[in-house]
């Protein structure tokens, strides 16, 4: 009966690992960006490109997830993580399945490399699936929880964009797939950003937000509408786009997750209403922020679709803006909010949990520095205006802003998580 | 709601012990543990030289639950050295919303 989930002291290691490493590419992507100007003038399918898309959604956001994931998903489902090692195994793989991919990527040699590169990122993607399914087994109260179910199907999204992936990287090489490469591409692109990124994020988000608001309120059964709703949205755009393209029945189709999306609004917005904490501290500004940047995303939709459905050559820049929005828009200032929000608790428990009560103690947000974080916030605003710039006027000027802005941002990013990583011990609030 | 017992010379322990539990602060919320609710008994025996504690957490899964706890022992252990303490964890009555005081509402608004 008096049990509670403790913080395994392995734990602390692997979560650092993964924001580290995050962190790191978050700083390449700004390198690379700035290198790579020009390129965002053409179409999104070219090498720089690909590459600098791989590292984001791989190095930058799957990774910092696969961390926040184990130490997140244990407080979740309240039960511990199932082991320690497959973790490593799986951030050993995926680490060097990245590096392979990504400089593979840059120099577009379909070989060997980005082959196993890909094989590899695919292990780690499963080594990180057995983990949260087997956590999920520990249970002991197997009521159904939907905050379970949107993690373990995200996994499953996750895995498919994985095979998905690594299917495309061969048929660059063997050209084996039945129809256009891009197809393929469009559906790879929307398994990961909706089934992995966006289902997960909801999941997880769900149990989060109302608990650092102290919300009274939480309308469970609204997930479970967001659930159904997403998960059938995909399933029928994978299906109806590969049989038969982008075509008028996909308007009907991006109604279903559109649908999902504002059901979810209304539950954040019933549990902001509700809450008990008024004033939001600075991560959760930026939380609350990176959904409108989704939202702003979600919106552009319908323009892609009908760009397509009239076969004009604005959808090349819309998909750009899209992906932008979603990859290095929402989830960038989701992660660098919440990075904050959560981190410094599992330092702070490493460094103070066993002295509290014995002497005054430094909170968890006196860890990171509040001026980083502010001019990480007006350095990504400015990363966000000239990046809408540049995707819609394809000039260089403004992509050059943009990556100054982004490598600012990281920066900033990288020296606060050093900042908090690198904390010793002191006395009284900081 | 915790009552005391002016004749029994162990409620000005326990009183004490109340007192010094708002030192003990909820690192997420800001808010200390008695403001929220979280403490539902202290007994002192002074005759056992006993403190007992019983107290919840808002959740089974609260990442800082273990922490709190410690932080309940050692603050109690450094006031009252030469007592025992026993800190007990239940999840019966459940922690709910309803158990904050007016003072800890007031903190959590703002």
């Amino acid at each position: 009966m008096n049990m509670i989930t403790k913080q395994h002291p392995e734990l602390y290691p692997i979560v650092r690992a993964h924001y580290l490493a995050s962190a790191v590419c978050f700083v390449l992507i700004g390198v690379l960006f700035f290198f790579a100007s020009a390129d965002f003038a053409g179409h999104y399918f070219q090498p720089k490109l690909l590459a600098i898309t791989h590292l984001a959604a791989l190095g930058w956001v799957t990774m910092v997830i696969f961390g926040a994931a184990y130490q997140l998903v244990p407080v979740i489902l309240e039960t511990g993580l199932s082991g320690y090692r497959l973790p490593w195994l799986s951030f050993v793989a995926f680490l060097s399945g990245l590096v392979l991919l990504v400089c593979s990527f840059w120099r577009f040699e379909p070989g060997l490399c980005m082959q196993g590169g890909a094989l590899l990122l695919l292990t780690g993607m499963l080594g990180f699936t057995i983990v949260i399914f087997l956590t999920g087994k520990r249970l002991k109260n197997k009521k159904e929880n939907i905050h379970q179910e949107m993690i373990n199907t995200s996994c499953i999204w996750l895995l498919a964009t994985g095979i998905l992936g690594v299917l495309l990287v061969f048929n660059l090489r063997y050209a084996f797939l039945p129809q256009d490469h891009l197809q393929f591409l469009r559906l790879h692109a929307h398994m990961g950003m909706g089934g992995w990124f966006l289902l997960l994020v909801i999941g997880v988000s769900s149990k989060l937000v109302p608990m650092f608001l102290v919300s009274r309120k939480q309308n469970l059964q609204l997930l479970d509408w967001v659930y159904y709703l997403l998960n059938g949205g995909l399933l029928a755009f994978v299906i109806d786009t590969y049989l038969e393209g982008i075509n008028n029945r996909t308007y009907l189709i991006a109604l279903l997750p559109a649908a999902a999306f504002i059901i979810y609004f209304i539950y954040l917005i019933q549990c902001y209403r509700s809450r008990m904490k008024r004033k939001l501290d600075l991560p959760m500004m930026y939380t609350v922020l990176s959904f409108i940047l989704l939202l702003a995303a979600l919106l552009i939709q319908p323009l892609i679709i009908n760009a397509h459905v009239q076969n004009t050559t604005q959808g090349i820049a819309l998909t750009k803006l899209y992906g932008l929005l979603v990859l290095m828009g929402w989830l960038s200032l989701l992660i660098l909010g919440q990075a904050f929000k959560t981190l410094p608790f599992l330092v702070w428990l490493k460094i103070y949990g066993p002295g509290t009560g014995k002497e005054p103690t430094p909170l968890p947000s006196d860890l990171y520095s509040q001026k980083l974080l502010i001019i990480q916030g007006i350095a990504f605003t400015g990363f966000i205006l000239s990046m809408i710039t540049m995707a819609l006027s394809g000039l260089a000027t403004p992509a050059r802003i943009a990556s100054g802005c982004l490598l600012l941002t990281a920066l900033c990013y990288l020296l606060n998580l050093t900042r908090v990583l690198t904390h010793k011990k002191t006395t009284g609030h900081a | 709601m915790h009552s005391f017992d002016i004749t029994d010379p162990d409620t000005y322990i326990e009183m004490e012990a109340w007192e010094r539990l708002r030192s003990i602060i909820d690192p997420e919320l800001h808010v200390n543990i008695i403001d929220l609710g979280l403490v539902y008994t202290i007994r002192a025996n002074s005759a056992l030289r006993m403190l007992v504690v019983v107290m919840t957490l808002s959740s089974p899964s609260c990442p800082v639950g273990e922490a709190i706890l410690q932080g309940v022992a050692n603050c109690l252990e450094a006031r009252f050295a030469d007592y025992k303490t026993d800190v007990q964890l239940t999840w019966e009555p459940v922690w709910g919303f309803d158990n904050i005081t007016e003072e800890g509402k007031k903190q959590l608004w703002g």
